[in-house]
């Protein structure tokens, strides 16, 4: 500060409007407030018929956005604790990019991502998948299903020897893989184990399910 | 980009593509072009989660992907693109205007396209088609030619655009030389390495030759095994339709225009009266397509040729319309100027201008909503008058000075008013400097701008905070719901469901009102600042262009 001892400013001039002798508002020791109080209350928002249906857009687009392919969830959080039903319930969340078709002539060479479905199906159906642990278990468990599958696929060719021209074999692995799919998904074969799925429910998500039923007692 | 830009961005990746997108979009909008490597390096994510990121981020426009610096060779580097990020606010006004203009089927081929990103035509047409087969009675369905006439009618009016083509590694296209529109343009060897805008493609807005016969699909209820191969039969057949690699995008620019000749209209409605908006709507229909984007004003239309386009409605007489044209140029706002006599006179719309006294008129609104009706004259009569002293101001608002001199150091305080020295001698001593007050309108557009982005950031912070604070709750009711429905589905008597029903204790019911209540208050919010953000973006970005 210049002029130790004087106490002028560096600019109270008339022009500036500050006469000598006035009082000053006292100087800010602490940052504003965050929340300060407003002098005037905001005016309230336009409603009308336009203003809804553009946020009910605005919400179902949001909503859509979730389910589509695009939306990438990140592996699950880990657990406080390791639970042995963990092993097994990895699989269930490997969705993700699967039915989303890019066409990687668009893309950068660098971006494409090989994941090919375990060789139940006898062909490789390029598309993004998911972590390399999830892929290692799935060929395992492909070895043993191939013998299922070869069955399926005999019946499967019976069925459509009708069927019509081009694009059959693509049909057919992908049916297969349909096939595949669905077998996969049933809860006995799943990881080698004996046991259902339900076996390793671990009790967390008890409470959820609806009490239509009050004639039995819950033990 | 500034940190509230980012910031904002960031929040709406994450709504709309998830935690790890935003992640690696916020990543590469801080640090500009980097290569594959550098992103999974400083992300800390797996090499597969950032590959798919940036699929979906390029798939969505948002990225964009060149050669390396060092030349061919290098990596390829990641751009993003901060500004189309920053659109995903306006998507529900995109979808209701293509709603008003081309009926249930644009909106959903809009809808369509903005939740895709870069979709082929065939794809949109089917889906759509399903859609709304979805929604009509029993044993109707659409048929897709009505679907495609309504997206051949987007991509005449401009609203829909090619994707720009992409070459091997990135390279650019280039500006292909007209080819049969059924062949998807190969890239030619390239010698610039500039990414290619979708303008400089001069197929942008043809057609292909698409071969669509056939009728919405409804979607079948799973009823056993049988039916449902089936359904995944249908699905997978993936029949060519002649428009394989030609992928098309929404074109943003275009809806913009749209936004700012309403936005021109509606003021001189409120302004002058219903006939001379129309007369200026007439004005503005008539130079569409041929006004680029960022042009001054739209070519000269004579008075003739505004007559005959005028409405069927609006049969005014002859001279009238000429009264018209002169109040409007007479006007001070300046909206409509004359451009010459041919003709019975040349008119031309000022967009720059017009553009200049929207946000002119915002930025007053703004100061007078915040401060007051006495600071807001202050402030107009500082943008009107340039420079004033502080005594001046004082004459020229007829406010007391000490009133006066608070509300200006107030405004000063917000960086709403600069004070500007002119010295009189050169050591600029106080008692020898003039100090003026003035206002730039556009630095204080630009301040009020970044604030708009902070405001929406804040908006969405406290929904998603709202909406985790009652997230079991949410979920309790999302079951219910579940349950409920498909009971009903099933056939359960009134008795079941009101037991169903009161599963939620009215305390809960009331809690979920509120949240409710809240969240469309705050989209709605929302959607009210992103009007603010466009008058004052396109004012900005008007400038910048002249």
């Amino acid at each position: 500060m210049a002029g130790r001892g004087r106490r002028t400013m560096s600019f109270s001039v008339d022009s500036v409007g500050i006469s000598r002798g006035e009082t000053l508002p006292p100087a800010v020791q602490q940052p504003t407030p965050v929340f300060p109080v407003m002098e005037q209350k905001p005016l309230p928002l336009t409603g009308g018929e336009e203003a809804e249906y553009l946020t009910a857009l605005k919400q179902d687009f949001r909503g859509a956005m979730r389910s589509l392919p695009c939306f990438i969830q990140p592996a699950a959080a880990h657990r406080d604790v390791e639970r042995y039903s963990d092993k097994y319930h990895l699989s269930e969340k490997k969705d993700g990019l699967t039915d989303w078709i890019i066409d990687w002539k668009r893309f950068p060479k660098e971006l494409r991502v090989h994941i090919s479905k375990p060789p139940r199906d006898g062909g490789a159906l390029t598309c993004l998948g998911g972590a390399p642990a999830g892929q290692k278990k799935k060929k395992k468990v492909g070895e043993k299903e191939e013998v299922l599958l070869k069955l399926e696929t005999l019946e499967k060719k019976e069925e459509q020897e009708s069927s019509e021209e081009e694009g059959e074999e693509k049909k057919k692995q992908k049916e297969e893989e349909a096939e595949a799919e669905e077998e996969y998904d049933e809860e006995e074969f799943e990881e080698e184990t004996d046991y259902i799925m339900s076996y390793f429910d671990n009790g967390e998500d008890f409470g959820g399910d609806s009490d239509d039923n009050m004639d039995e007692a819950i033990y | 980009m500034t940190a509230q830009e980012i910031c904002l961005c960031g929040l709406l990746l994450r709504e709309h593509f998830g935690e790890v997108v935003e992640k690696v979009g916020t990543h590469l909008l801080r640090s500009g072009a980097q290569n594959l490597r550098t992103i999974v390096h400083e992300t800390n994510l797996s090499v597969d989660l950032v590959k798919k990121c940036l699929c979906v981020l390029v798939q969505h426009g948002a990225c964009s992907f060149t050669v390396g610096r060092k030349g061919p060779g290098s990596p390829t580097e990641y751009h993003a693109c901060g500004e189309r990020i920053l659109r995903v606010l306006r998507y529900s006004r995109y979808i209701y205007t293509a709603k008003t203009l081309y009926g249930d089927t644009g909106e959903l081929i809009i809808e369509e396209l903005l939740q895709r990103g870069h979709v082929t035509m065939s794809s949109t047409v089917k889906t759509v088609a399903d859609r709304l087969t979805q929604n009509m009675e029993e044993g109707q369905s659409l048929d897709y030619s009505e679907v495609s006439s309504t997206f051949s009618k987007l991509v005449e009016t401009h609203f829909l655009q090619r994707c720009p083509p992409v070459g091997a590694a990135g390279t650019s296209g280039g500006a292909a030389p007209a080819e049969a529109p059924a062949t998807p343009a190969a890239p030619a060897a390239a010698a610039s390495t500039a990414p290619p805008t979708a303008e400089s493609f001069p197929e942008c807005y043809t057609l292909p030759q698409v071969t669509l016969t056939g009728r919405g699909k409804r979607q079948l209820v799973p009823e056993d095994g049988e039916d449902q191969r089936n359904a995944k039969r249908a699905k997978m057949t993936s029949e060519s339709h002649g428009d394989e690699g030609i992928y098309w995008q929404v074109n943003f620019e275009r809806f913009h225009q749209y936004f700012r000749d309403q936005a021109i209209i509606s003021a001189v409605a409120n302004k002058m009266d219903q006939t001379s908006s129309e007369i200026v709507r007439t004005i503005l229909r008539m130079s569409e397509v041929t006004t680029s984007p960022t042009a001054t004003c739209t070519k000269p239309l004579s008075t003739n040729e505004i007559f005959r386009s005028l409405p069927a409605s609006y049969n005014i007489p002859r001279h009238i319309l000429d009264q018209y044209l002169t109040l409007l140029v007479d006007d001070p706002m300046e909206f409509v100027g004359k451009a010459g006599e041919s003709g019975g006179g040349m008119f031309v719309v000022n967009l720059h201008k017009a553009l200049a006294n929207l946000a002119r008129a915002t930025l007053e609104s703004i100061v007078q909503e915040r401060f007051g009706s006495r600071s807001a004259r202050i402030f107009r009569l500082l943008l009107r008058k340039r420079h004033l002293e502080q005594k001046q101001v004082e004459d020229f608002a007829m406010i007391p000075a000490k009133e006066a001199k608070d509300m200006l150091y107030t405004l000063l305080s917000h960086n709403l008013v600069q004070l500007q020295e002119i010295p009189k001698t050169p050591d600029f001593a106080p008692s020898r400097t003039f100090y003026l007050y003035t206002v730039n309108q556009l630095p204080t557009a630009r301040m009020l701008l970044q604030n708009c982005y902070k405001t929406v950031a804040n908006l969405i912070e406290r929904r998603l905070f709202e909406t985790k604070e009652n997230k079991r709750l949410l979920e309790k009711s999302q079951r219910i719901e579940a349950i409920l429905a498909s009971l009903q589905a099933s056939g359960a008597e009134p008795e079941q469901l009101s037991e169903v029903e009161e599963m939620i204790s009215a305390p809960e019911k009331q809690q979920l009102d509120v949240l409710r209540l809240h969240v469309n208050k705050l989209d709605s919010a929302e959607n009210q600042v992103d009007e603010t953000i466009f008058i004052l973006e396109s004012y900005i970005s008007s400038t910048s262009a002249s």
